[in-house]
């Protein structure tokens, strides 16, 4: 069974491997055992709400149970900005008009901006290549909107995530060489380093804080802002499926897109429906497919569970769990627990299973 | 023999020929249009004659006149307040300092802002001088003529005076700083602009370009070497005002990148080695070259004269320099040794 729990201890050798194994290009979870012991220890003290609400870090961990092992892991930071500035560009667009001269020309303009901070953001999505495919990453990234919708308090409506801009197989990003290497002295992968050991806003101080005007750029440079690297562009897909939306803001560094949306209407939260726990001693199938499975959460904050089950199991009011899945998800036959699909495949039947009013 | 003097209004016809041959290589603010020029030397006529107000930009325009066949062979300007009450745009360079304490970085970034500081300085401008006497002493007299000019009525002009030499511009017409700059943002080349911007008032232009500071470093290779640098054709003038005393500081201009020259009006050299002296014709008058200005308002001229036997107040010049110069012994005149 995969189980989605809270990230412990236990975890950091599987981090480690993961970080390293992901490489360039993830910013947030460098491969540096210091660091991700500072992230576990923060991520421990954000469920047991040991820390200001405003200060954590959920972080989320896929373990495989049948060896213990955490095989992917997702984030949300209840709030981005607090600590350190949190920098984005606004693409947006200067206009030089003149009726007299016939003049009338846009120049898309990219403006520092730090329009996200105090606003939650999801972060951190790392699967081991060994457990790609079979929904394992939709469970990793839409389990976080389960828990945001259960504990509304600790985040801030609007919610948003920062997608990884395209870069070459060397790590190349062709608006850092045109536009941050001019003012910072340094290979991206390198700056991306940084950034991701905690010096981001160390680095924007460094960044040109005036408009850029786009035309001054390369072509090569234009064409990637707001792009996606081809290896995020599943991510992106699943996050519009959620209904996030490109919100004009593009990193600083790489010219990523950051899309964002509001709680109520991430399509996980708005499909999520509850049931009543019963004990059944039938096993499960396990070889369902995707589209015909749930998310199925506990809804504690301090022992977060979540994990996917067929549809089969679910009724009109309750959900038939294993022994095993209920010892799991820590909940017992009467208990409460949140449902979604694991895959948007139109109305799924349990929406038709309407409880009776 | 040479003479500047004020424009007239009969000098429409030569002027506007001239500028019409003498204006293509270089660009310059002397309007080579029929009207604009006709406007510019009605306005300067009004202003030698003394009538200063806020409704008539004080500009003065002077001509370069072969004495005996009355040619026309020069024209310069001063613009008694840069941007002549509208805002005089250029770019002040600037240099940020983006450091960082925690990566022990500190960098220099080179910005350039868009300024009006040196509106109503006043403006040395429109020195357009017939190629062959680039570098003579015509050349000289053309040029130094304005500041015994200013010398003569320092109150209509300001503390500060400044000169904008054109910037680098290639053979085939292309400007590499327009071409990485004004241009994105007007989609014209810069022959176009330069039009436009001599209908329309330079101002107006300006007031279209991004109102933010440029970054120095985003601009092309081309452009970063042409900022500040005056084109080579300007050599002698350069020279000239360097040494009068001026010298580029931090402004260029929008358009072009060339540099601002500037300097404090009183310590001008022509205006501060200047002296007033009696004037007196004789016969036999010879000596070292001299430059005086005589006359005001309208009635201004200034030539280049041998100059004898000096006494204390007074010069000795040869007839014809004096009859030029008004023709009445005892005259005040002002000059000084070329």
């Amino acid at each position: 069974m995969l189980l989605i729990r809270p990230l412990a201890d236990r975890d950091l050798d599987a981090l480690y491997a993961m970080a390293e194994q992901a490489g360039k290009g993830l910013t947030s979870l460098p491969a540096d055992r210091g660091l991700l012991q500072k992230k576990i220890d923060l991520a421990g003290n954000s469920f047991n709400q040991r820390c200001a609400p405003e200060a954590a870090l959920y972080l989320f961990a896929l373990e495989d149970t049948t060896t213990g092992q955490a095989v992917g892991i997702s984030g949300i930071q209840a709030r981005v900005g607090r600590d350190e500035v949190f920098y984005n560009y606004r693409l947006s667009v200067t206009v030089n008009a003149s009726r007299e001269l016939g003049v009338h020309v846009r120049t898309p303009t990219l403006q520092l901006s730090n329009d996200m901070t105090d606003v939650s953001e999801i972060c951190s999505l790392l699967l081991a290549d060994t457990h790609k495919g079979g929904g394992n990453g939709l469970l990793l990234s839409r389990c976080r909107f389960l828990f945001l919708d259960d504990f509304r308090k600790q985040f801030s409506e609007k919610i948003f995530a920062e997608m990884r801009g395209v870069s070459d197989a060397e790590g190349n990003n062709p608006l850092w060489d045109a536009l941050g290497s001019k003012f910072f002295d340094m290979a991206f992968s390198e700056a991306d380093r940084l950034s991701g050991m905690g010096n981001k806003s160390f680095i924007a101080e460094l960044m040109p804080k005036y408009p850029i005007y786009l035309s001054m750029l390369p072509s090569t440079a234009r064409s990637v802002i707001g792009c996606v690297h081809a290896n995020t562009a599943p991510a992106l897909n699943m996050l519009q499926a959620e209904g996030f939306n490109f919100n004009g803001l593009v990193d600083i560094f790489d010219g990523g897109p950051v899309v964002e949306t509001f709680i109520d209407n991430i399509r996980t939260v708005r499909e999520a429906v509850e049931r009543t726990v019963t004990i059944t001693d039938t096993p499960v199938a396990t070889d369902v497919p995707v589209t015909d499975r749930v998310i199925v959460a506990n809804r504690s904050m301090r022992h977060f569970r979540a994990t996917t089950l067929p549809l089969t199991c679910v009724d009109a009011d309750t959900i038939a769990l294993p022994q095993d899945v209920a010892a799991a998800l820590q909940v017992q036959a009467g208990d409460t627990v949140r449902l979604a699909p694991l895959k948007d495949s139109g109305p799924l039947p349990i929406h038709s299973l309407k409880a009776p009013q | 023999m040479w003479l500047v003097r004020p424009v007239t209004a009969e000098d429409i016809e030569p002027v506007l020929a001239f500028a019409e041959t003498h204006t293509r290589a270089l660009p310059s603010t002397l309007p080579r249009e029929r009207e604009a020029l006709a406007g510019r030397i009605k306005d300067s006529c009004a202003v030698f004659a003394g009538e200063h107000s806020a409704k008539h930009p004080a500009r003065f325009l002077f001509v370069l006149e072969q004495v005996n066949s009355y040619e026309i062979k020069g024209v310069a300007g001063i613009d008694a307040r840069a941007g002549n009450g509208q805002p005089f745009y250029n770019y002040r360079r600037d240099e940020l300092i983006h450091a960082s304490h925690e990566l022990g970085i500190s960098r220099r970034v080179e910005a350039l802002y868009p300024s009006h500081s040196l509106t109503d300085c006043t403006l040395l401008c429109s020195l357009v001088i017939a190629e062959e006497l680039r570098g003579t002493q015509a050349f000289e007299l053309l040029s130094r003529a304005r500041l015994l000019f200013i010398a003569g009525h320092r109150e209509w002009f300001a503390a500060r005076t400044v000169v904008e030499l054109q910037g680098i511009q290639h053979s085939d017409g292309t400007v590499p700083f327009w071409d990485s700059l004004g241009r994105h943002f007007f989609n014209m080349d810069f022959a176009t602009a330069d039009r436009h911007s001599a209908q329309l008032s330079k101002t107006f232009i300006a007031e279209l370009m991004p109102p933010n500071p440029i970054y120095v470093t985003l601009l092309s290779e081309a452009a970063q070497q042409a900022l500040g640098e005056a084109h080579p054709a300007t050599v002698g003038n350069l020279e000239l005002l360097q040494r009068e005393g001026f010298s580029a500081g931090h402004y260029v201009d929008i358009f072009d990148g060339g540099p601002v020259f500037e300097a404090r009006t009183d310590s001008l050299h022509s205006i501060a080695a200047s002296r007033r002296k009696i004037l007196r014709g004789s016969v036999d008058a010879d000596g070292p070259l001299w430059l005086l200005a005589a006359g005001e308002g309208q009635r201004f001229c200034c030539t280049l004269t041998p100059v004898g036997e000096m006494l204390d107040a007074a010069l000795k010049v040869p007839i014809d320099t004096w009859r030029r110069l008004g023709g009445n012994t005892g005259d005040s005149v002002r000059g000084l040794p070329l």
